[in-house]
């Protein structure tokens, strides 16, 4: 009979240490989404690099919470202590009422401490130093007036501040979902760290799954907003863009955008710093390894930390869902005033300009860049915009460094 | 209405801000772009016609003369612009274009490629 006694003790201790025992519905809520998330991963491949280690985080911190816990300081007396066959010269004391107690700490969880990468803001520009070196910045130079699509693709971050603000979120969390909009990741993180850093999670998250839905969100938009012949629209080749002239590039924007907007530096500079390598040709190895090992380890921690931030019972909360519509107005309103930019200088120089560049203005590089691409390919097959979207893309991701650097100026 | 109003400023100053920023961007590097264009263009000039880019001089004959194998005059073309590329304004001439004879399989130079590889 004891034997049956302590076979039941172990399998209720089991069942109350299991998830079964201490998830909650919002969990399993969660765990479906991740599921969701990973078939469009892998089935859908959309942005697989980045959307499977964020589905993969959330499923596993909605099964074992744990592994975001914090560390945590226990008090414990000497009795306690050495009940417990602890060593006391191990730790450090505290007096209390003239009691001594010993400071147990206890480790936080693996993820815990891979999130601090991103809780102090050190991934994005680790990022933003990889994505640097493999950018070519070559159709940005080529034809610079992109930059003006790049920057039209932003002005949805400062309209969804707006809406943000009158929904009654304070000023540094208006900013932070306001970011979004931007369709940059890293960037997204980086302005929530200094502005609002208890809503990293919903943000992130946010900023990641739009980025990898961006083939869903934008065609429609784009369509919606053009007419068949401005789809159709051949643009000319770009000029050939010289060694010197690349190698140049990093270097002047550099110095430029940390003189007039120094809050954006840290984005801006390791992007830079990143293409200076890659350009240079000096340092081959240094720019594969920004461009392979770091950016691949940086991604792996940044995606499963993301993902890890979506706990069920945090953020299934209305204020979540809140900050994930209106990220999702932010990415449209992007997009919207992208394409609207490029109808304008389609406008000015008289049908030159194909409009679906514009969309390419909001960063996620290179999918909107492709995105465009596809879209123009549709209605006339001859027709090979990537390249030219490749400008406004990569102004796109400067554009949103800068107003990140905006945001944080005047809002921190 | 004190956030309406910040949110009205934000709008603005920010609208304004990345604009000017961006536009600075656009004068410097359209401006550099046409200083180095024009400076090397004088240079290329310097040095005469006969340092252009061989492209058009190469024809069939003169690389059958050194390589009997038929190679495509696509393939050529794309050989060609592949060496203007690599070598841009610099003078360079293409005097043939042979197909490589290695006594290596693909899979042994790509097992040699990795293990030689700077790490």
């Amino acid at each position: 009979m004891d034997i049956f006694d302590k076979l039941g003790e172990i399998i209720v201790n089991l069942y109350n240490s299991s998830g079964l025992a201490s998830l909650d519905w919002q969990n399993y809520v969660m765990i479906v989404i991740a599921f969701v998330l990973m078939f469009l991963a892998i089935k859908k491949q959309y942005e697989p690099l980045l959307l499977l280690p964020i589905a993969f985080g959330m499923m596993l911190v909605n099964i074992f919470p744990g592994i975001m816990g914090n560390p945590s300081t226990q008090l414990m007396t000497l009795e306690q202590l050495q009940a417990a066959n602890l060593d006391p010269s191990s730790y450090t004391t505290s007096m209390l009422d003239g009691i001594t107690y010993y400071n147990v700490t206890e480790n936080g969880g693996l993820f815990y401490y891979l999130y601090q990468g991103v809780h102090l803001g050190i991934f994005p520009p680790l990022i933003f130093l990889g994505i640097g070196a493999m950018t070519d910045f070559g159709p940005l130079i080529a034809n610079p007036k992109s930059f003006l699509l790049g920057a039209a693709a932003q002005i949805g971050i400062f309209i969804t501040f707006i809406g943000a603000t009158f929904l009654n979120f304070a000023p540094k969390e208006a900013g932070s979902i306001a970011i979004i909009g931007g369709a940059d990741g890293p960037t997204a993180i980086f302005v929530t760290s200094q502005l609002s850093p208890e809503l990293l999670g919903p943000i992130a998250v946010a900023a990641y799954s739009y980025m990898a839905l961006v083939p869903i969100i934008q065609p429609p938009i784009m369509k919606l907003l053009t007419t068949k012949k401005e789809r159709s629209i051949v643009m000319e080749q770009l000029r050939p863009v010289s060694k010197l002239e690349k190698i140049l590039f990093p270097i002047v924007v550099v110095v430029l955008v940390a003189i007039l907007l120094p809050d954006a530096a840290p984005l801006v500079g390791m992007l830079m710093l990143g293409n200076l390598f890659k350009e240079s040709g000096v340092v081959d190895r240094i720019a594969k390894t920004a461009q392979n090992e770091l950016m691949n380890i940086v991604t792996i921690f940044l995606g499963v930390t993301v993902g890890a931030t979506a706990k069920g019972t945090l953020f299934l909360t209305p204020k979540t869902l809140g900050i994930i519509a209106l990220g999702l107005i932010a990415f449209c309103f992007g997009t919207a005033c992208g394409v609207l930019f490029g109808k304008i200088m389609c406008w000015a120089t008289h049908g030159k300009v194909n409009p679906l560049i514009g969309s390419a203005g909001v960063s996620a590089v290179p999918m909107a860049a492709r995105i465009s691409q596809k879209v123009g390919q549709e209605e006339n097959p001859a027709n090979f915009l990537l390249m030219h979207a490749m400008g406004p893309n990569v102004a796109g991701v400067i554009g949103s460094a800068v107003a990140a650097g905006v945001l944080i100026s005047v809002l921190k | 209405m004190e956030n309406i109003n910040l949110a009205l400023t934000l709008l603005i100053a920010g609208f304004v801000i990345v604009f000017l920023v961006l536009v600075v961007l656009i004068i410097v590097i359209t401006l550099y772009g046409k200083i180095i264009q024009s400076a090397q263009k004088a240079a290329s000039k310097k040095h005469g016609e006969t340092d252009k880019p061989a492209i058009r001089s190469v024809t069939r004959e003169e690389i059958e003369e050194y390589d009997s194998d038929e190679i495509p005059e696509e393939i050529i073309a794309v050989i060609a612009a592949a060496v203007d590329s690599l070598y841009g304004s610099k003078p360079h001439k293409i005097k043939n274009v042979k197909r490589s004879r290695s006594v290596r399989s693909s899979w042994g130079n790509a097992g040699i490629a990795e293990n030689t590889r700077p790490f």
